[in-house]
């Protein structure tokens, strides 16, 4: 029970519900990925509680461990993914409904993959040059 | 390559970030900034390709409080990195050169960066009798202001003090103190006030206007309007003791122990636009309501002198009861003092014997 329980929060709960299956279409239509900001919503704790809990677990979960911890889940709901990224200090920094295949921040980056090709030239050329000795 | 010509993601990446953390930090930032979730792209791309941002800081009639704040923003985080990254060329309390060879170095940064560099100040303009109740090296703040406005991009008004004039421009105002926008006009002007201000919303602004070359969106009173959009009230965790009419009504009763609603205790918050309740201070630690205290409304101008003082609530009354609160601290403190008194004076009881 928190303080803001009286408020209740069925309502806005479902007003998001039918938000992400708004996103949802879309996306299906025009590849378009969609993203809601849930920290900038007043929403209370027990309203997010209920909104995770409607939204519910599906087949992936990832941490990311870059500048502190990220948790991206797909929900119960295939496309509809529940992410909630942390800072180095675990304060979230962000809490987001993604609406997409896969959250763009699960690919690699093209600089960072140029750099796994230079660092395994390095491995591959250091260990031609063993094998020639 | 030489500095100049690294860019951000260049720096990042010989840091060891990847473009999932710099696309990370951007997430963050567009959900600070209250952009759409999707620009979180575009200005991680953006910020890729970003090259190192001049900034000239001067500081005029102030206390150095706004400057302290902004330095003790957390440490490793990729927002420090940027901080990092933007090329501070002159702060008179942090640069090494002092005297002729640190006007020197403003002169230069200021003929390097012609057009291109941000102009942040903190602290007041004093205007009365010429402006000679603040120099630096013998140069008034207004001649100063005047000068090294003309060729700056933009000008970040930061704290109370230079957005308005702040707690220098307080009844009397000796000094005649105004803020920056009061002396320059027709240039880009962004007040970041606080007596001190939210050091992420001045991250905020930089990461903006890096990402994007252009300050973010203001309100009427040109502050961020991501920050500065909604008052304390509305944000506010004990808003709904308000809206139930739970007021507590002194600092130490039932009510303030309940964590109710501090309006009657003067607190300022329904007046109040900024960004404590959200971003909070000490690393998201907490915020003055959060520790007992109203809000003082330091975020507007004039705080200092409104009517009632800090502690009459906005709806009018007396406040809360000092002279009660008076005689109970005076009881207080002559308990204490008898307390301390036989304290100091009491023979220490000998240890007890214990059976060998």
């Amino acid at each position: 029970m928190t303080d803001f329980d009286f408020l209740g929060h069925d309502g806005l709960v479902d007003a998001l519900l039918m938000e992400v299956a708004d996103l949802l279409q879309t996306f299906l239509f025009h590849r378009c990925p969609g993203t809601i900001d849930l920290l900038g919503l007043p929403l209370s704790p027990a309203c997010l509680a209920a909104l995770e809990q409607r939204l519910g677990d599906g087949e992936i979960a990832v941490v990311l461990r870059v500048s502190g911890e990220s948790q991206i889940r797909e929900t119960s709901f295939p496309g509809v993914w529940w992410t909630r990224h942390a800072d180095e200090t675990g304060r979230i920094v962000a809490l987001l409904i993604e609406v997409a295949d896969a959250p763009e921040i699960l690919r690699a980056g093209k600089a960072d993959m140029e750099n796994s090709l230079r660092r395994l030239g390095e491995v591959t050329n250091f260990a031609q040059a063993r094998s020639a000795r | 390559m030489t500095a100049k010509d690294e860019t951000l993601g260049d720096m990042l990446a010989r840091r060891g970030f990847s473009r999932r953390g710099l696309l990370k930090f951007a997430i963050a930032m567009t959900a600070s900034l209250a952009l759409p979730p999707g620009m979180a792209q575009a200005m991680a791309e953006n910020l890729a390709k970003a090259k190192r941002q001049s900034v000239i800081w001067l500081s005029f009639q102030e206390c150095t409080g706004c400057l302290e704040t902004l330095l003790r923003t957390s440490s490793p985080t990729i927002a420090g990195l940027i901080f990092d990254f933007i090329s501070l060329d002159y702060q008179e309390a942090l640069m090494a050169a002092s005297g002729s060879a640190a006007e020197l170095t403003l002169r230069q940064a200021v003929a390097a960066n012609k057009g291109k560099y941000l102009l942040a100040i903190d602290g007041s303009v004093p205007v009365k009798d010429g402006g000679v109740y603040s120099l630096t090296g013998g140069k008034a703040n207004v001649s100063m202001l005047e000068e090294f406005s003309g060729d700056a991009a933009a000008i970040l008004a930061i704290g109370s003090c230079a957005a308005y004039g702040g707690i220098p421009k307080a009844h009397p105002n000796p000094t005649g103190a105004v803020g920056v926008e009061d002396v320059i006009t027709g240039k880009p002007i962004v007040n970041i006030p606080g007596c001190p201000p939210i050091p992420e919303v001045l991250s905020g602004v930089l990461v903006y206007f890096v990402s994007f070359g252009r300050l973010p969106d203001l309100d009427d009173k040109k502050r961020p309007l991501a920050y500065f959009g909604t008052t304390i009230h509305d944000q506010c965790y004990r808003r709904p003791f308000y809206d139930q009419g739970k007021f507590a009504k002194s600092f130490d009763d039932e009510g303030a122990r309940q964590g109710w609603c501090l309006f009657e205790l003067g607190c300022k918050g329904p007046t109040t636009h900024n960004a404590c309740a959200s971003l909070k201070w000490n690393d998201g630690t907490s915020f003055p309501i959060e520790s007992g205290h109203g809000c003082l409304g330091c975020s507007e101008p004039d705080f200092w002198d409104q009517e009632g003082g800090f502690y009459t609530s906005l709806a009018g009354g007396t406040g809360p009861g000092w002279r009660d609160a008076g005689i109970a601290a005076a009881v207080g403190i002559a308990g204490g003092a008898a307390a301390a008194f036989a304290a100091r004076h009491k023979i220490p009881k000998p240890a007890k014997e214990t059976p060998e």
